[in-house]
């Protein structure tokens, strides 16, 4: 297992839309192992293949506060939302944001597990917040294309300045 | 997404809780889920600032309200329960003035409310011009924030001592822990604790020690390892004054969270047999994992207490204790929130619940066996009418008079008032059973 690079806002790699996954084999097994254990160290509460550069419908979550009870979504679909609930998210592809999003507050999850096994889940809370925003990701959304523009365009300022004060020009060119 | 949410400052995280009390949530439960987004070095203001603020939202709910032009939108309640803590601060905490504005101000930020700064500031600013504004109310109601409904039954039960009850309210609990004499003797432990550093002096009950100041548990010595109790001595005394005979069997109805099972199987000589009974099952977990921390014995049922054909073997029982679920009007001053959750037609449902626990566990006495009705309420018809209705119901029973060291006879039990020795508001009624004496 290895910890992979998490790819920090704008990289544009982050509006890429990923290819679903044809089979549950050993090589995807080994990224969402290395997810898991990238998401563990950030320390994150979910990450998806697209944050770390990899052309994959695959996510990791684990909201639990023992850590101990993770959640594989291999071509996650979202259906039924319901109801709308405002939470306040960060990202670990754009650290130090954090903003009031308002989400669906309950939705139903198909996905497959770490085996191929399709699962369904009703989630709600937090689970419900974290699994939209990585589902998001896969398709090439952040949680700040959820804002007003004024916010946004507030936010983006905001990390240009902090780009430049770290020195990293590539990135602000980018 | 990240793990960590951005933490908030104490003044917002104190709204928070506030906000989340009027949404009906308990104090507790708002503070143990708003404790984590708050910086460790700032928990202490949080909880000494949605403490006060719950004590205080009444007194201080009319003097935001001639302030504000319109009442505050449902989403902006925590604008509002920010005002109420800014106002609690600086009436009743030494903070500056301008340092408590100015924490209130940015709270609004934190509580992504900009927009509001201009508003919590202008209000505060206005309190402040006005020497009258935070001054206390000369009635004991409005001073200490009591709902009308309570003060006005209150008054009536206790017309005498209303004005103290009234106080009581929002004075502060002493920490009090109950001694496991069948492990330590109580001076023993007073040396342990002085080694520790924590200032103690006995109570009147045996095992009973009142900390100079409250301590974290973690700090008393031999806690994890059952040695010692956090329990007010008022409810010490429920199980004291039940007298329960070595060997005896003991029935412990609505037994959570487990101090007084704890206690029972603290006594010496030991009683033969604890049933400890419990509806709720969270909470029945909950016993079990005290009753495992002091290392003791007791039969935990979770159960309808009432519903005796579902959990009761026949056996009959020599002492019960009926820790009634009540008002808990006795100990507002350690759960300010009960003044803000509790309703009117709460009390009536209570004062059901409380007599078919009643009749329904009178039946499971041997003869001449002994049934401690208690609460840590100081309303009437919880406590004195409750067990008068009681006796008129059940001839045979006699009420044995009891003392623990305070309070005053109320009918045919004994009424603590809170404050009083130090202790919670309790009441006890001593029933015996007929038939010879056990």
């Amino acid at each position: 297992m290895a910890t992979l690079e998490i790819l920090q806002y704008p990289d544009p790699y982050l509006r890429h839309k990923a290819a679903p996954v044809e089979t549950v084999d050993d090589e995807v097994r080994a990224l969402v192992d290395d997810m898991l254990e990238t998401m563990y160290a950030a320390p994150g509460i979910g990450l998806a293949a697209t944050q770390v550069g990899i052309d994959r419908r695959v996510a990791v979550i684990d909201v639990s506060e023992s850590k101990d009870e993770p959640l594989v979504l291999i071509n996650p679909e979202l259906v039924y939302p319901e109801g709308s609930g405002t939470c306040e998210e960060g990202c670990l592809s754009i650290p130090g944001v954090y903003e009031k999003v308002t989400r669906p507050a309950c939705v139903t999850l198909r996905a497959l597990d770490r085996d191929g096994n399709p699962y369904e889940l009703h989630v709600d809370d937090l689970l419900a917040v974290c699994i939209q925003h990585e589902v998001d990701h896969l398709d090439g959304r952040l949680f700040i294309d959820r804002l007003s523009m004024l916010k946004r365009q507030r936010i983006e300022k905001r990390l240009l300045k902090q780009r430049r004060r770290d020195g990293d020009s590539r990135r602000a060119a980018g | 997404m990240p793990a960590r949410q951005r933490l908030i400052p104490a003044r917002a995280g104190a709204a928070q809780v506030l906000a989340a009390i009027a949404d009906g949530r308990s104090l507790d439960a708002a503070l143990e889920r708003t404790r984590p987004r708050v910086a460790e070095a700032e928990r202490a203001l949080l909880q000494e600032l949605a403490y006060g603020g719950v004590r205080f939202r009444l007194r201080f709910e009319p003097v935001l309200r001639a302030r504000l032009r319109r009442p505050f939108k449902p989403r902006d309640r925590d604008l509002e329960a920010l005002l109420l803590v800014a106002l609690y601060e600086l009436a009743m905490m030494r903070t500056p003035s301008h340092a408590a504005v100015n924490g209130a101000v940015e709270a609004a930020g934190a509580l992504g409310k900009g927009w509001a700064r201009g508003l919590i500031n202008g209000v505060l600013r206005g309190v402040l011009r006005d020497p009258r504004a935070l001054a206390a109310p000369a009635d004991p109601r409005g001073a200490h924030g009591w709902p009308a409904w309570l003060a006005e039954e209150l008054a009536r039960d206790w017309p005498q001592e209303w004005a103290d009850i009234a106080a009581s309210a929002t004075a502060r609990p002493p920490m009090t822990v109950r001694v496991n004499l069948a492990r330590v003797s109580r001076d023993a432990y007073i040396e342990r604790l002085r080694a520790a550093d924590v200032e103690a002096r006995p109570g009147k009950a045996p095992g009973a020690l009142i900390l100079a100041t409250p301590v974290a548990v973690e700090r008393l010595p031999g806690f994890t390892e059952g040695l010692v109790s956090v329990q007010d001595e008022a409810a010490q005394w429920a199980t004291l004054l039940l007298g329960v005979p070595a060997g005896g069997r003991v029935l412990d109805a609505c037994a959570a969270p487990g101090g007084k099972t704890g206690h029972l199987a603290e006594i010496r000589p030991a009683p033969g047999h604890i049933v400890a009974v419990e509806s709720d099952s969270g909470r029945t977990e909950r016993l079990r994992e005290g009753l495992a921390r002091l290392s003791v014995q007791a039969e935990v049922i979770c159960a309808d207490a009432t519903d005796t054909a579902a959990w009761w073997d026949g056996r009959p029982f020599d002492r019960i204790l009926l820790d009634a679920p009540c008002s808990g009007t006795g100990v507002i001053r350690r759960h300010p929130d009960i003044r803000l959750l509790r309703r009117p037609t709460d009390i009536d449902a209570l004062v059901q619940t409380q007599a078919r626990l009643l009749d329904a566990l009178w039946p499971l006495l041997a003869p001449g066996g002994m049934l401690m009705y208690a609460t840590c309420s100081i309303l009437r018809r919880e406590n004195a009418r409750q067990v008068e209705a009681f006796l008129e119901r059940q001839g045979d029973t006699v009420a044995v008079p009891v003392d623990p060291g305070a309070g005053r006879a109320d009918g045919a039990g004994r009424q603590i008032l809170p404050g009083e020795s130090g202790m919670d508001g309790f009441f006890y009624a001593c029933l015996r059973a007929g038939g010879a004496e056990r």
